[in-house]
């Protein structure tokens, strides 16, 4: 075992790959290398893990069916106990099953906002650092206006006229969400659009989208990751504040958000219905920002040796 | 002495940088020709334009004033995917030109894929292998080289295309002496294997006479002296400018101890 | 014969590293009097790293120990950080490569000679400024009150590495440690700045410890050449004494240069031998 492990290592960090997937990996590697060294970090990504992991297998591990409702009359509003590990809301659900399902709505609200907030992020601002000019100079101005709105009074505007729910909820967020990585992936591309590496792609004739996509993009991945994964606990946060508010996933869906708002009213006497996923979220905004913080030191290419 | 026109001529070439007021000329009439085969050196000082010459040829920097002939042909601007074929550069600094994330690989299917040539697989081989490097660096990442195996893969890059002219900006002065004399050694051999022309900007003078037959000195933008390496070597070169850098190369002469103050100091 | 300057008996610098100790300096000796001493490597040899570690200046990591370092008279292994912070400027002092980022962008030139002046002297601001125009005369600066009031980058490379060397000097340093001082100059302004160093170092009787990869310009310039390879100093020569160098890599490191005299092509290569880093 020990022997295939440390065979394993050689081959992930040998001077000498022998092929582009070898390359890769042990390129990989050393980066979770660094990683691994930040017990932070490693902390953040236990988090993360877990939250997947919780999500993906939710019906497995739910004692209770977490949109049917109890006993009205002796079921409701339990506090933690054996039968119900969490205790149980108004309705008589159990906290704990809901939770769990809950998990996989937010990790879908992480993985939709990334999956569309980024690639417009990177977008705009690789084409507006890239080209400068004018193009530059209206892909900014569109960029400052979405950001000189707070996040959720847009998200709140979008919801209000999309019509609430959590699609349009996650459509909203992804909106607001794209601005800072377009400054972000323009500010590192007017630092890499003249170097020599890229004057050397023009010199073999090499397209403007070629250069973009295969020599710019992946540049500005590593800063635009680590700023996503910062800011997945204000995505998870402004998900939560619009289920609050009532614009965001309906009952009785069990999003965290949409839980504390029915908790709230028992907050005195019952204080774990809105404390639970109160603290969920508070822990995996946690984990996101641990990781994302870890990712920065692991990532920074002016620290990559 | 041959009809034949030469493989590359500039003519009148001129380059400004900034607008209005603020115009800068950093290339001011210069001219030259290059014949097939050709090793030719650009010197000068800092600001003296050397490296823009080059940025005009490839058209890095837009040329405000006169042209430039390939084969006898006006090269178009935007430069066609031909010209790339026939002429490429090889940059000053090995840590600056090779792309932080990919492999050697990478960096040399990268050229092929965009003039889609087949049989990349063994091009990249034979190309590491040409300039002296085995298959084993192929898919490493540039921070595992040292500066004189990322120079090589820099030239390897340049010569995958099998360019005619190939512009060399600087391509030793961020190397140490031991690997400058490995790359100008490699440099050659290619040349001769090839029948590679180089156009070769530098401020050592040693360096241009090792690799050169003719050079052109520049200052300030303008030609100074255009003139061969054996007058560099027997010091018969014109003028005065040219005459003050071959005095300065030959490192530093204590002013004769006619100043009293340094004579003494010395024997404390 | 008096004391020397500086002593240095055995100095190692060392990197702990995740990847293991990397030994930049592995035990070098050498003392300096009050003359001018040459330090020639290629990258990664140590000598940046020995200038450094005589002025206390190791980057953080790094761990310097050495079984003598004496500079006049004052161990600097067990002198305090204050005692190594006031020597540092006032009596010991480095000029580095490129004046571009040794300077602060945001002062003048004037504010930045007269801070570094007072700094150290107790003097008034009048007398520093009197000072500084003085100073910046001594290094051939024409108009030096219209120079006080420039900013760096308004500066040419080899007039910014005056500027710096003015600075440097101004508080009467008795040693000065030069790190590359021009190679980021043209070669036309290098001789010029070497005559400048040359003549204070020789004025002031301080003694200079020239760091620099360029092996003829250390050889024709200083009266003892110290050639380090993999931390280690592999050879010693004396001025102009280039022909006389033993070591194959001091030899090797003349032969691999083109030459405008004598070339041969193809250049001779540098092998190195394993046995020389021992």
């Amino acid at each position: 075992m020990a022997g295939t492990s440390s065979s394993l290592a050689a081959w992930l960090t040998t001077a000498e790959p022998q092929s582009r997937a070898q390359a890769r990996l042990g390129h990989a590697w050393q980066g979770f290398r660094r990683l691994s060294r930040n017990p932070t970090a490693m902390a953040g990504l236990a988090i993360v893990v877990l939250l997947i992991f919780v999500a993906v297998f939710a019906p497995l591990l739910a004692t209770h069916s977490p949109i049917a409702s109890g006993d009205l009359r002796t079921e409701r509003l339990l506090p933690p106990g054996p039968v119900f590990w969490l205790g149980t809301d108004d309705q008589a659900r159990d906290i704990y099953s809901r939770l769990l399902y809950g998990s996989r709505l937010t990790l879908a609200v992480v993985i939709l906002v990334s999956v569309i907030a980024t690639p417009i992020g990177l977008a705009i601002g690789t084409i507006s650092g890239y080209f400068g000019g004018w193009i530059d100079r209206i892909l900014m101005r569109i960029t400052d206006i979405f950001l000189a709105f707070p996040r959720l009074v847009l998200a709140l505007a979008f919801v209000a006229a999309l019509g609430p729910g959590i699609e349009n909820a996650i459509i909203a967020i992804a909106i607001t969400a794209w601005p800072p990585y377009a400054r972000l992936a323009r500010a590192e591309t007017l630092t890499i659009r003249n170097s020599d590496f890229i004057h050397a792609v023009r010199l073999q004739g090499g397209s403007s989208l070629r250069i973009l996509l295969k020599h710019i993009v992946p540049l500005c991945l590593s800063s635009v990751t680590v700023r996503v994964t910062l800011d997945m606990a204000g995505i998870i946060l402004t998900a939560a504040g619009l289920g609050f508010l009532g614009l965001g996933a309906q009952p009785p869906t069990p999003e965290w958000g949409t839980m504390i708002a029915q908790g709230r009213r028992f907050l005195m006497d019952q204080w774990w219905v809105a404390a639970v996923p109160g603290i969920a979220i508070f822990v995996v905004s946690l984990g996101f920002n641990l990781l994302g913080d870890g990712l920065r030191d692991a990532l920074d290419p002016k620290a990559a040796r | 002495m041959t009809t034949a026109p030469p493989l590359l001529e500039a003519s009148h070439l001129s380059v400004r940088f900034g607008v209005g007021r603020l115009t800068v000329a950093a290339l001011d009439d210069v001219s030259f020709t290059l014949a097939p085969g050709e090793s030719l050196g650009l010197v000068g000082e800092s600001g003296s334009g050397k490296s823009t010459v080059l940025r005009a040829i490839t058209g890095l920097a837009p040329l405000s004033g006169g042209h430039l002939m390939l084969d006898g042909v006006a090269v178009p601007t935007p430069r066609r995917m031909d010209f790339f074929t026939a002429v490429q550069m090889v940059f000053q600094d090995p840590y600056a030109s090779l792309h932080p994330r990919h492999t050697v690989d990478q960096i040399l299917a990268e050229p092929l894929a965009i003039h889609r040539i087949p049989d990349a697989e063994a091009r990249i081989v034979a190309a590491l292998k040409e300039v002296g490097l085995g298959p084993s660096y192929r898919f490493r990442y540039p921070h595992q080289l040292s500066g004189g195996q990322r120079q090589r893969i820099a030239i390897a890059r340049a010569l995958i295309l099998r360019p005619r002219i190939v512009l060399l900006d600087e391509p030793t002065s961020a190397l140490d002496a031991s690997v400058q004399a490995e790359i100008l050694n490699l440099l050659e051999e290619l040349r001769r294997a090839f029948g590679l022309a180089y156009i070769l900007v530098s401020h050592d003078l040693a360096v241009v006479a090792h690799l050169c037959e003719r050079l052109i000195v520049l200052r300030q933008g303008r030609m100074v002296e255009e003139t061969t390496a054996a007058a560099l070597r027997d010091g018969s070169v014109k003028a005065d400018y040219t005459q003050a850098m071959l005095a300065a190369s030959k490192g530093f002469t204590r002013p004769a101890p006619a100043d009293p103050a340094i004579a003494p100091a010395r024997n404390i | 014969m008096t004391a020397p300057l500086l002593e240095v008996e055995d100095l190692r610098v060392r990197f702990p590293l995740a990847e293991g100790t990397v030994e930049a300096v592995r035990g070098i000796s050498f003392t300096l009097g009050r003359e001018r001493l040459g330090i020639v490597g290629e990258s990664g040899s140590g000598k940046s790293q020995t200038g450094r570690a005589i002025l206390g200046l190791t980057a953080k990591p790094g761990e310097v120990t050495a079984s003598r370092l004496v500079f006049d008279g004052i161990e600097l292994m067990t002198a305090s950080p204050q005692v190594r912070r006031s020597l540092r400027g006032s009596r010991m002092t480095m000029v580095m490569q490129d004046p571009r980022y040794s300077l602060n962008p945001v002062m003048t030139v004037g504010q930045q000679i007269i801070e570094s002046y007072r700094a150290h002297a107790p003097v008034s601001h009048r007398e520093a400024k009197r000072a500084a125009l003085a100073m910046l005369e001594d290094v051939r600066i024409t108009a030096p009150d219209r120079v006080m009031a420039l900013y760096p980058h308004e500066l040419s490379g080899g007039m910014g590495q005056r500027v710096m060397i003015a600075m440097m000097l101004i508080t009467g340093p008795e040693l000065l440690i030069a790190d590359e001082p021009t190679s980021a100059l043209d070669v036309t302004v290098r001789g010029e700045v070497l005559r400048i160093l040359d003549q204070l170092v020789a004025e002031r009787g301080m003694g200079l410890i020239l760091i620099s990869h360029d092996l003829e310009m250390v050889a024709s310039f200083c009266d003892r050449v110290l050639v380090m390879y993999a931390g280690k100093i592999v050879e010693e020569l004396a001025s102009g004494a280039l022909g006389a160098a033993r070591h194959p890599y001091t030899r090797g490191l003349i032969g691999c240069l083109p030459k405008l005299a004598g070339d041969s092509h193809p250049l001779p290569v540098l092998t190195r031998d394993p046995a020389w880093a021992r």
